[in-house]
């Protein structure tokens, strides 16, 4: 259970900053939105004010038809033993965001995950290099408009079936001679 | 005379030198490589390299129906798939604010205990053959074995079991089940002072894994490390207890610390866990018998199945950390976004590379098992 008075230190964290829109959907998570020039202020608070110190993951989602990725950011303080999700859209075309390296380590791992499924350059972030995908030369693969089915069908040739090695084969009556012996029954 | 185009080449030190460990099975549950670079027997940098077990099960999930994608999730942690199933499913409950008959929240807490035991045997089996005692592994595995085995009576399968479901399960339990967990559990708690002897208080591993891997609890905090790693540090917090699930509000159980931090400290967590997932599983099976009714909620067609829009992120804890799903529904019959935040995200990258420098080359492969990490999760 969120505790009353960590509650107010959000609350006032959440009053002290403009375009702040938060929501507790269930006691002990808390659903914010945000306008990504406030995010980086916001988590610093959050974490260094109201312990939440546990950055669970960053999420990114691609909304293509309103243009956008949404990042989301959990955040978790073992003190209050609450989760906030803090949202925040970026614009999708030339998408480019601020690292948050600088106050939680783990964000190296997801802003490197999320720089290779979708091409979110994170400035400042330590890693932004190919992690997973290391030998891929393709569009970043999670995004919507990535259609996997027509890639794999432009990039690689289907196995021949029917080499001429094998027709032949089979025009002078099979590979495999079996003897009457070694037929099983 | 030196060609216009020449550069030098920068050398590396003569006395430096690179080991690539992996990418077959290098001491952890799935292919990874892990890059050292060292001077004499000590480590001087890691670099982590995943990729290899890399199947996009993000993307797949994003193709197929809600349900369908139950036949997908466990696959992403092998040693461990039921936290998986219950996590995707506690997230698409939430979506559709489903809610699960008690009966099949108690047989989830069941299912995810076992699945714990399971996996730790496993781990510490393998742990103790970084330090090269092979014994306890083949103990471990073949108790492990008849974990499956109750497993594959239950769902039909031994490794991946598809059988939780948005809703519930996907059937009761067979008749006269519960004796035959109990009994493997009886057997189970009989060999744990075997295995003490064996391992726990063996000094040929407490010497090993004592001051190996030191990780205290503010480094442990700052890199985001979860489960029996963290409270290997000393801090006392559970998903379980602390940001409660199904029904583990009810269950009496501890959560396990030790204080060192070391690798001996995290074997000795699961060591502890391993009595707490049989503790938990008895109480189950002593209230199981007096909750009937069913074992699924009423869905819609799964096959045209459209689930409410909206987000939910739905945490469990698995036996190798925090295990949380983030799933994002449009209304439409196919999850929009499903994000996997598995524990060994972690553990297997970015902690292990900053654990194993200045370690020495033999103790490398015991931090890594120690961490319990597990590739699947890394790559997804």
């Amino acid at each position: 259970m969120m505790d009353q008075e960590l509650d107010r230190t959000l609350v006032s964290i959440f009053n002290e900053m403009e375009k702040v829109d938060y929501q507790q959907k269930s006691p002990r998570r808390l659903r914010v939105d945000v306008a990504p020039e406030a995010l980086p202020g916001l988590l610093e608070l959050l974490k260094g004010k109201a312990s939440y110190v546990h950055l669970s993951a960053i999420s990114c989602v691609d909304w293509i038809e309103e243009e956008e990725f949404e990042l989301v950011y959990h955040v978790w303080s073992y003190e209050v033993n609450s989760l906030v999700s803090a949202h925040t859209r970026i614009p999708r075309e030339g998408a480019c965001y601020l690292s948050v390296y600088d106050l939680y380590k783990p964000a190296g791992f997801f802003e490197r995950d999320i720089y290779e499924m979708y091409g979110v350059y994170f400035e400042g972030s330590p890693h932004m290099e190919k992690f997973i995908l290391t030998e891929w030369n393709g569009p970043p693969p999670m995004l919507k408009d990535f259609d996997a089915e027509a890639y794999v069908q432009d990039t690689f040739n289907w196995q021949d079936y029917q080499p001429d090695w094998l027709k032949d084969l089979e025009e002078a009556g099979g590979g495999v001679e079996i003897r009457p012996e070694d037929v099983r029954r | 005379m030196r060609p216009e185009n020449y550069q030098a080449k920068s050398h590396p030190p003569s006395n430096e030198y690179e080991l690539f460990i992996g990418p077959n099975h290098p001491g952890i549950e799935g292919n990874y490589a892990f890059k050292l670079r060292l001077h004499g027997d000590t480590v001087i940098e890691g670099k982590a390299d995943a990729g290899y077990l890399h199947r996009g099960f993000e993307k797949l999930m994003e193709g197929r129906l809600w349900i369908q994608n139950i036949a997908l999730v466990p696959r992403i942690c092998v040693p461990d798939p039921v936290p998986m199933e219950v996590a995707y499913s506690l997230a698409v409950e939430e979506l559709c604010g489903l809610e699960v008959p008690e009966r099949a929240q108690w047989i989830r807490v069941m299912q995810l205990e076992l699945s714990r035991l399971a996996s730790h045997l496993f781990t510490f089996g393998g742990h103790a053959a970084t330090t090269g005692m092979y014994t306890p592994s083949y103990w471990g595995v073949a108790d492990r074995d008849l974990i499956l085995d109750l497993f594959e009576e239950l769902s039909g399968g031994r490794v991946y079991h598809i059988f939780n479901i948005p809703g519930g399960i996907r059937r009761d339990i067979p008749e006269g089940f519960l004796e035959r967990v109990s009994s493997t559990l009886d057997y189970i708690e009989s060999r744990l002072p075997d295995y003490d002897n064996l391992l726990f208080t063996n000094q040929v591993f407490v010497t090993r894994a004592k001051d190996v891997g030191i990780l205290n609890q503010e480094q442990a905090l700052e890199w985001g490390v979860t489960g029996p790693n963290l409270r290997a540090t000393g801090l006392t917090f559970d998903v379980r207890r602390d940001d409660p699930y199904l029904v583990y509000d009810q269950l009496e159980f501890e959560v396990a610390i030790e204080s060192a931090g070391d690798a001996w400290a995290r074997a000795m967590v699961r060591r502890k866990e391993l009595l707490e997932s049989i503790k938990i599983i008895r109480q189950v099976l002593a209230r199981l018998p007096d909750i009937q009714g069913p074992v699924r909620a009423p869905i819609p067609n799964p096959l045209a199945w459209n689930v409410p829009a909206g987000e939910a992120y739905a945490r469990v804890e698995s036996s190798k950390g925090e295990l949380a799903y983030y799933v994002v529904s449009n209304g439409g019959d196919k999850p929009y976004r499903v994000h996997v935040r598995g524990p060994s995200s972690m553990h297997a990258v970015q902690v292990l590379e900053w654990l194993s420098v200045g370690a020495r080359i033999e103790d490398v492969a015991q931090i890594m098992f120690s961490l319990d990490a597990c590739p699947p999760e890394v790559d997804r």
